[in-house]
């Protein structure tokens, strides 16, 4: 029988191939026809957020240009210095109060990617603004059958812990299709999976064909269905209905798209991530192992990843933090406190330094996965305690970037110049973005 | 001043019982009138009523709310009580009634008005604004509402009768104002498209079984026991689950939908004694085939419990590297392989299986993970409650086939939009069928109009419509069709039923008595638990439980059964507050509460042994009853290692008082630990804190109800001391009645009846109506209360007073699109400088 004898869990796999490498049965099953024919190699951006701020202290890298010194968050990072810019100074002037009330998470996350002030409210009108990476893929269009993939590892909506007065649409995501359309986030690795291969049921070349002709005739008729009911409703509620037929819009695209892609190539038998692990760790490699498939596989070139919703108020025993992320982070300057979330911001770093890692272990074409991705890591608070957005923890890397530096810019710099530079990396002919001055002249590789 | 100002002609339409009992306030105490006011003559006690409101807001309110300082956003200079009359400032007129009402305003270091006053200041407002909004109804701002997760979820299964639970393959829903469920909130995205794409096509082929025959496995993952140690590995020496023999030890059960019938493979993965590098590793893996049959089915395994010996492996040198082995070699045990309760097969597994190199502590053997893997031999059509539900014809030859298809298309098409359909409506899915019945048969042509109906707008939004040519602003009576789905949404998180969805067909929902029966027998139907699942769930915080993870070494006794428990018992508290129609004061206190041998351990009370939950009544010195005595709650409001006073006050100001406080500021100085080199406890640190102005505003009233529940651990436990100190639960209210622990919590509590009355119907109106809440809600808010504290605040008077209130049976016409929102939002990129693609 073709049932699969394999263990499930990610360790054993990892002990028992007798390799560093994750996931084999999932990278068999990546399209065999792409990495060949992708002459020119498409470029790609990733995001790796991480909430609630930083002990800037411990971050802050000492000595500008080539020679800084990493202090003690950055170290795991250190295999990995030659190939980062550390930019320190720049800032998020929309992530300002401007008259609305005293809450900073729900303000400075969600004008992280977009550079955008968010509406103050809890439910009408969210609105915030166009996030760099949607931006960058309305700029490839329909070149992948996944526009973007948005993954994090806290399931979204926990009642009574959003900022006051947001919307948690404003601190479960960063990204933002449009300024009132935030994408939802996955944590379940499971649901990526599908997402990437399906559920399964239609493995050979024609019974999927089918499926897709299938479900390109049931969008055509939601088309038509909307189209006749809009006319029916008011003009609010068709705006929301515009929202679905947008949405239908770009998946028919997909499909079309995804009947003249070659499939992906079925492992015999298929083993699916069971469900979100226990274990925090083994819950972070195995997304960052998905999203790297799928960057691998070319179903998508842009992923975003929160290594935690903001505001968390995860603890992190196995690390000796048994206080909560959130809490910790209004440490009030108390030296234990500051420690304890230096700690969490290292631990975070260790699997950043992952994440490069397995980039650069990827072969993509001649060379790797890192070449041609341009990585942009960040918070949405320099010091948490202050909830201070001036003056945040950002670092660029990927083969697109000249790393080993730091680079200290001008105080109150906006870093919309910064994701605005990098969407002229990505090849986006954009001249401004959010709140951007100019792009960052200090990203481009020299 | 003027003493004579223009009286409201509003007034007239006041209520004459809130005439006579305003009156009666105020000539009690006219002779303590206050010198200051104003010795006006007035015609009638309503005027009278009237004349004293500007005076009052001139003395008491203006020297911090006025145009210059405009304390809290609020200035009274420009309100007139004739605003009440036209409904101007509602909320700068809400937002005083509440706070007067409450005894919070004016604050207590200023001159407070005498309280015969401030009471006929209160029912004056209160009356004024009812009557105003008696006069013009105003449901609110009606939004496109998309079913969530669990809507959608649900709708499937009743739609179907398809026992599976298909929530979690949707993408979580976001919030706003406390609930998943708001329709402002709810969007659409491509992600989400894809999801309801696929997923359609999931529902549809297991719903009609017409599934892929090969065999895929599935995966259950036994919930660990929450603790660091042994990376929390279950080893469990109990019954894991009610749905298990109580006999039995260890192990697990979950729901599992067999797609045909046929061979199924059951695995049970083991515990061994090494590190979890080595779990889950094919030595530990014991596995057998039972036939099953398609459709739903529990499937679960156990060990057998035994009195002696225990089967606790004693590993004598934990913690070390290197531990002697068991002189005995294992025995062999039975494990129990169960489906539908039935015991199919017995595995026999030795006891243990262990390593020299790494030990955890003594552990019994238990199940780490369940696979199931089938079908194996899969034969024939599957029969399943679904495919009954769908295939109600069975066309012999192909002529009959589209008839057939067009009864199935019809009734599925009916319940899924909630409305009657003709030929017209589904013509478009049967063009689907008929293209896919082309392509293949007919079983499949019916399957893909199964999934454009489950992709079809109708289907995943709420559609209502206004009547032809109504003004923008103006408002109408919903159907009887659109109050049916809203009844639904509101009780089951579902669609209507068949029973409901005729009833309103026939136009018989509003007919005197069939509403409230409706209500009635929709609160005793299954389905309701989704207003435990989804209201209280989240109004409670409840679901914030699962993701605590309190710290194994303050607690040792915390593991993923208590955490079980802690919600099963606030989950059965609610549900049988609702079906036995209590007062929703026993949320406050109550007599009794609902209890496992886990659980009544946990809070040291005797007498209850067993895993299974029963209603046990409370002694007093139990501390318990209520929602306030009970660990979830204390838990959800705690930090990992310690318990929040602030949190704790805050969640009783937020969800019983309906009091939320205004956020914290940035860079809130920190609690100091210590004085004078002596560690300060944290009632002490808290005091310190509020001698900072800033921050004494809020935390005056916050703090007093956290320090009531002292006594209770960051897990719910009762304490007496933490760490070394003695506990003290006595606490000041800012009016400086005092009181102690839960009990007097309880009782300042219980004198607030109404504001806890009128707090519930604001969150369950909230969650009903998909919808923040406005000033314009406020007046109904009241009234509801009012009417329930008449029935004893019986919950579902509370409940009928919702369904029954104009924002529930009514619908505004929307405003006109407004060019600010909408399109040109989207396209405020694209218009920025950017090339075309290169062709």
């Amino acid at each position: 029988m073709r049932i699969t004898r394999k263990p499930l869990s990610r360790r054993t796999v990892l002990r028992g191939a007798g390799t560093a490498m994750a996931l084999p049965f999932l990278e068999a099953m990546m399209p065999s026809a792409r990495a060949a024919d992708i002459g020119s190699r498409p470029k790609r951006l990733q995001v790796f957020y991480s909430p609630n701020g930083m002990t800037m202290p411990e971050y802050r890298p000492t000595g500008e240009g080539t020679g800084f010194t990493l202090p003690s968050t950055l170290e795991p990072l250190e295999p990995h210095r030659d190939s980062i810019a550390f930019i320190t100074g720049l800032g998020h002037p929309q992530a300002a109060a401007m008259g609305d009330a005293p809450a900073g998470h729900g303000r400075s996350c969600p004008a992280f990617l977009t550079g955008a002030h968010a509406r103050q409210t809890e439910g009408p009108d969210i609105r915030c603004g166009t996030s760099m990476d949607q931006v960058f893929a309305a700029h490839l269009g329909n070149a992948t059958q996944i526009p973007s993939m948005e993954l994090s590892i806290d399931l979204p909506s926990m009642a009574g812990s959003c900022d006051i007065n947001y919307s948690c649409a404003y601190t479960n995501g960063i990204s933002w299709l449009t300024p009132t359309v935030p994408l939802p986030v996955e944590a379940n690795p499971r649901a990526v999976f599908e997402r990437l291969f399906g559920d399964g049921e239609a493995l050979d070349k024609k019974s999927r064909l089918a499926r897709l002709r299938k479900q390109a005739s049931i969008l055509d008729f939601v088309m038509e269905d909307t189209a006749r009911l809009s006319g029916r409703l008011g003009m609010e509620d068709r705006r929301k209905l515009d929202e679905y037929l947008d949405a239908t819009r770009a998946i028919e695209k997909r499909i079309q798209r995804a009947e003249t892609s070659p499939p992906p190539r079925q492992a015999a038998a298929m083993t699916q991530p069971p469900g979100i692990p226990d274990d925090f760790a083994e819950h972070v490699k195995l997304m960052i192992d998905l999203q790297i498939l799928a960057m691998q596989a070319d179903m998508t070139r842009i992923g975003t990843f929160m290594i935690g919703r903001e505001l968390s108020n995860r603890t992190y025993p196995e690390i000796g933090v048994p206080d909560s992320h959130h809490m910790l982070s209004h440490h009030g300057n108390n030296p234990d406190k500051m420690r304890q979330l230096a700690k969490i911001n290292r631990y975070h770093m260790t699997f950043f330094a992952y994440a490069l890692q397995r980039m650069k272990e990827t072969k993509d074409g001649e060379g790797s996965l890192f070449d041609r991705t341009l990585v942009i890591r960040g918070s949405a608070f320099g010091d948490s305690n202050e909830h201070d957005f001036t003056d945040l923890p950002v670092a660029v890397s990927g083969g697109l970037v000249q790393g080993g530096r730091h680079v200290r810019v001008e105080h109150g710099t906006t870093m919309s110049n910064l994701l605005l530079a990098g969407l002229n990396l990505l090849d986006v002919p954009v001249t401004s973005f959010g709140d951007s001055t100019g792009p960052l002249q200090e990203l481009a590789r020299a | 001043m003027s003493l004579k100002r223009r009286l409201p002609i509003g007034s007239s339409v006041l209520a004459a019982s809130a005439l006579i009992t305003a009156a009666a306030v105020y000539a009690a105490q006219d002779s303590a009138a206050d010198s200051a006011l104003p010795a006006a003559a007035p015609s009638s006690t309503a005027e009278a009523r009237a004349a004293m409101i500007e005076p009052m807001l001139d003395k008491y309110c203006s020297r911090c709310h006025n145009d210059f300082d405009l304390a809290a956003s609020l200035s009274v200079e420009d309100l007139k009580a004739s605003d009440i009359r036209t409904g101007k400032h509602a909320e700068a007129w809400e937002k005083i009634l509440r706070r007067v009402a409450a005894g919070e305003m004016p604050p207590h270091s200023k001159p407070q008005p005498d309280p015969a006053m401030r009471a006929a200041f209160v029912q004056w407002l209160g009356q004024s604004r009812a009557s105003f909004a008696a006069a013009h109804p105003d449901p609110g701002k009606a939004t496109l509402r998309r079913l969530n997760r669990y809507e959608y979820a649900n709708a499937v299964r009743d739609l179907l009768s398809l026992d599976a639970d298909f929530s979690r393959e949707l993408p979580q829903d976001n919030s706003g104002f406390g609930f998943d469920n708001i329709a402002d909130v709810l969007t659409v995205s491509p992600t989400l498209m894809e999801r309801y794409v696929a997923l359609a096509g999931k529902v549809g082929r297991l719903a009609t079984g017409l599934t892929s025959r090969r065999e895929f496995v599935t995966t259950w993952q036994v919930p660990k026991d929450g603790s660091v140690k042994n990376s929390g590995v279950p080893a469990y020496n109990e019954r894991a689950s009610a749905d298990l023999p109580l006999a039995s030890r260890g192990g697990g059960a979950f729901r599992y939908f067999a797609r045909y019938d046929g061979e199924y493979e059951i695995t049970a993965w083991l515990n061994a004694n090494t590190n979890n590098e080595t779990d889950r590793l094919t030595e530990d893996r014991y596995s057998v085939r039972v036939p099953v049959k398609a459709g739903a089915h529990l499937v679960g395994l156990s060990f057998r419990r035994r009195i002696w010996p225990d089967e606790t492996v004693q590993t004598l040198h934990n913690d070390t590297d290197k531990v002697p082995l068991p002189r005995d070699p294992p025995q062999m045990l039975p494990l129990d392989v169960w489906v539908d309760g039935q015991r199919v097969s017995t595995l026999e597994v030795p006891s243990y299986r262990m390593h020299q190199r790494y030990s955890q502590q003594n552990f019994p053997r238990d199940v780490l993970q369940i696979d199931v893997a089938g079908p194996y031999g899969a034969s024939g059509v599957p029969d399943t409650p679904s495919r009954r539900a769908i295939f109600t014809c069975h066309p012999k030859r192909a002529g009959q086939e589209e008839a057939c298809a067009q009864e199935i298309v019809s009734t599925l098409a009916r319940r899924a939009w909630r409305r009657p359909v003709g030929a017209f409506d589904i013509a478009p899915v049967m063009r689907i069928y008929a293209q896919e019945r082309a392509a293949s048969d007919f079983e499949h042509g019916v399957e893909a109009a199964l999934e454009a109906i489950l992709v079809s707008p109708e289907f995943l939004f709420v559609m209502e419509s206004d009547p032809a040519g109504s003004l923008p602003g103006s408002v109408h009576t919903v159907s009887d069709l659109e109050l049916a789905t809203r009844l639904s949404l509101f009780l089951w998180s579902s669609i209507p039923d068949e029973r409901l969805l005729t009833l309103a067909e026939r136009g018989k929902l509003r007919t005197p008595g069939v509403l409230d029966a409706e209500i009635t027998r929709m609160l005793a139907d299954p389905r309701a638990r989704a207003l435990t699942a989804n209201f209280a769930g989240q109004w409670l915080y409840l679901r914030n439980l699962d993701q605590q993870k309190p710290d194994i070494d303050v607690f040792p006794k915390f593991d993923t059964r208590l955490k079980q428990a802690m919600a099963t018992e606030t989950e059965m508290f609610f549900a049988s507050v609702l079906s036995g129609n209590r007062p929703v004061t026993d949320f406050i206190a109550s007599d009794y509460i609902f209890l496992n041998q886990r659980l009544a351990e946990h809070y040291g009370i005797p007498g209850v042994t067993g895993t299974a939950f029963r209603k046990v009544r409370l002694k007093p010195e139990w501390h318990r009853g209520g929602l306030l005595g009970q660990a979830s709650i204390l838990t959800v409001t705690s930090y990992n290692n310690h318990t929040s006073v602030v949190k704790r006050g805050k969640w009783i100001l937020d969800n019983i008082l309906a009091s939320p406080p205004p956020p914290p500021p940035p860079n809130v100085p920190a609690l100091k630990t210590e004085h004078d080199g002596r560690l300060l406890s944290a009632r002490e640190q808290l005091e310190l804190h509020r001698a900072n102005p800033t921050c004494a505003a809020c935390h005056v009233k916050m703090d007093p109800l956290g320090f009531a529940l002292e006594n209770f651990n960051a897990v719910g436990g009762w304490r007496t001391v933490d760490a070394g100190q003695p506990i003290d639960s006595g606490a000041v209210l800012p009016d400086g009645t005092k009181f102690a622990g839960i009990s007097g919590l309880q009782t300042i509590l219980l004198n607030r009846k109404d504001a806890f009355a009128r707090a519930f119907t604001e969150r369950l109106m909230i969650y009903a109506l998909a919808r923040g809440l406005g000033p314009q809600d406020m007046p109904e808010v009241r009234a509801i209360a009012g009417d329930a504290a008449a029935d004893g605040y019986r919950v579902r008077s509370i409940i009928k007073g919702i369904v029954t209130s104009p924002a529930f049976t009514m619908r505004k016409t929307p405003e006109p699109f407004k060019a600010a929102y909408g399109r040109r939002d989207r396209l405020s990129f694209a218009s920025l400088p950017m090339q075309e693609e290169a062709p």
